[in-house]
């Protein structure tokens, strides 16, 4: 009786909160390493932060299998940075085609790194 | 004791959520007539006197809102031009025409957040963040969400040590999980609990179909254990 009371009660606040839904997108430790990096910037920091997108990008296992707004163009702009032009600009127009919204946006990023 | 445990355990359901008897549609309804679908995190307008608190809270916002639905810049490039345009203080955009975000973005919102406060304490245990989050329209200027939460994390230890060496193992044990905790950890979780009720964007999964779903209290006040 008691166990049915505290199931009972588990559900009402599962559901209270409405339905769990699955994630969009995996992230693995990319939140973390970003912040890592803001917090103390580093080669280091900056290597692992780079790593984490790369899994991002390359290992995508969210419930829309695509890679998220956002880190085809901050990957892109810092492999441009770090000498791999060629790669980087092909991630930076990648983030248009699979974002239109972000085309003004990221064309003036692209601009500039083009200077 | 039974009652005790049924009262406990039905202020949880309650506060669970903090939802009020008003559904996502009555509380936001511009989100649902201007349907943005890009947003731009703009930098946190700190009012503590936590320097550091403005640059790390930024990094809490990204990953909830693109797993909303949205669109959103990426944060290091975003900060990056505000710095160089000499844009890095919010407060000036607060209240400001938002136009040149559209035209220089392709931004249809601009998500403002204001940091009142950012505190821990050793002796009780407990990382304080209270945070304002507006989102403005960058086509017709209108406030389309605007929530604040307050998050405590509890970090007090038990050690399950008896007595008055017991109490002081405790009183040394919850300051120093406390002064080894990260204050970004309460931030985070302030920014999933705001946010946990915002309409979906347009790659979310009930994109327009959340209307009825429950919106919360305004402001919400929370405790959660690390």
């Amino acid at each position: 009786m008691k166990k049915l009371f505290i199931v009972t009660v588990a559900v009402l606040t599962l559901s209270s909160c409405g339905t769990v839904q699955p994630n969009l997108y995996s992230w693995y430790d990319s939140e973390d390493a970003t912040y890592q990096y803001t917090k103390r910037a580093s080669e280091e920091k900056l290597a692992e932060a780079m790593a984490q997108y790369k899994k991002v990008i390359t290992m995508q296992k969210g419930a829309r299998k695509v890679v998220p707004p956002g880190v085809n163009a901050e990957y892109g702009y810092l492999l441009v940075k770090a000498g791999q032009k060629e790669e980087g600009m092909t991630l930076l127009k990648e983030e248009i085609a699979l974002y239109p919204e972000s085309e003004k946006f990221i064309s003036r990023i692209i601009k500039q790194l083009e200077k | 004791m039974k009652n005790y445990i049924a009262i406990v355990l039905m202020a949880l359901v309650l506060a669970s959520c903090a939802t009020s008897s008003l559904t996502r549609e009555a509380r936001y309804p511009k989100m649902y007539a201007e349907k943005p679908a890009s947003i731009v995190v703009m930098p946190p307008i700190n009012r503590t006197t936590h320097v550091d608190a403005k640059d790390f809270f930024y990094t809490t916002m990204y990953t909830p809102l693109c797993e909303k639905g949205y669109y959103v810049f990426s944060p290091m490039l975003i900060m990056e031009m505000f710095q160089a345009e000499s844009a890095y203080d919010a407060e000036n955009f607060l209240e400001a025409n938002l136009t040149p975000f559209r035209n220089v973005l392709g931004a249809d919102a601009a998500m403002f957040t204001i940091i009142k406060s950012w505190n821990r304490s050793n002796i009780g245990g407990t990382l304080t963040v209270e945070v304002e989050y507006i989102l403005r329209s960058t086509v017709t200027g209108e406030t389309l969400y605007q929530r604040e939460g307050k998050v405590k994390v509890d970090t007090s230890v038990n050690t399950g040590s008896k007595g008055l060496l017991g109490a002081l193992l405790d009183v040394a044990a919850t300051a120093a999980k406390t002064a080894a905790t990260d204050k970004i950890e309460a931030g985070r979780k302030c920014t999933a609990f705001v946010l946990s009720d915002m309409p979906e964007g347009k790659y979310g999964l009930n994109y327009m179909q959340d209307q009825q779903s429950p919106a919360g209290e305004a402001r919400i006040t929370a405790t959660v254990s690390e």
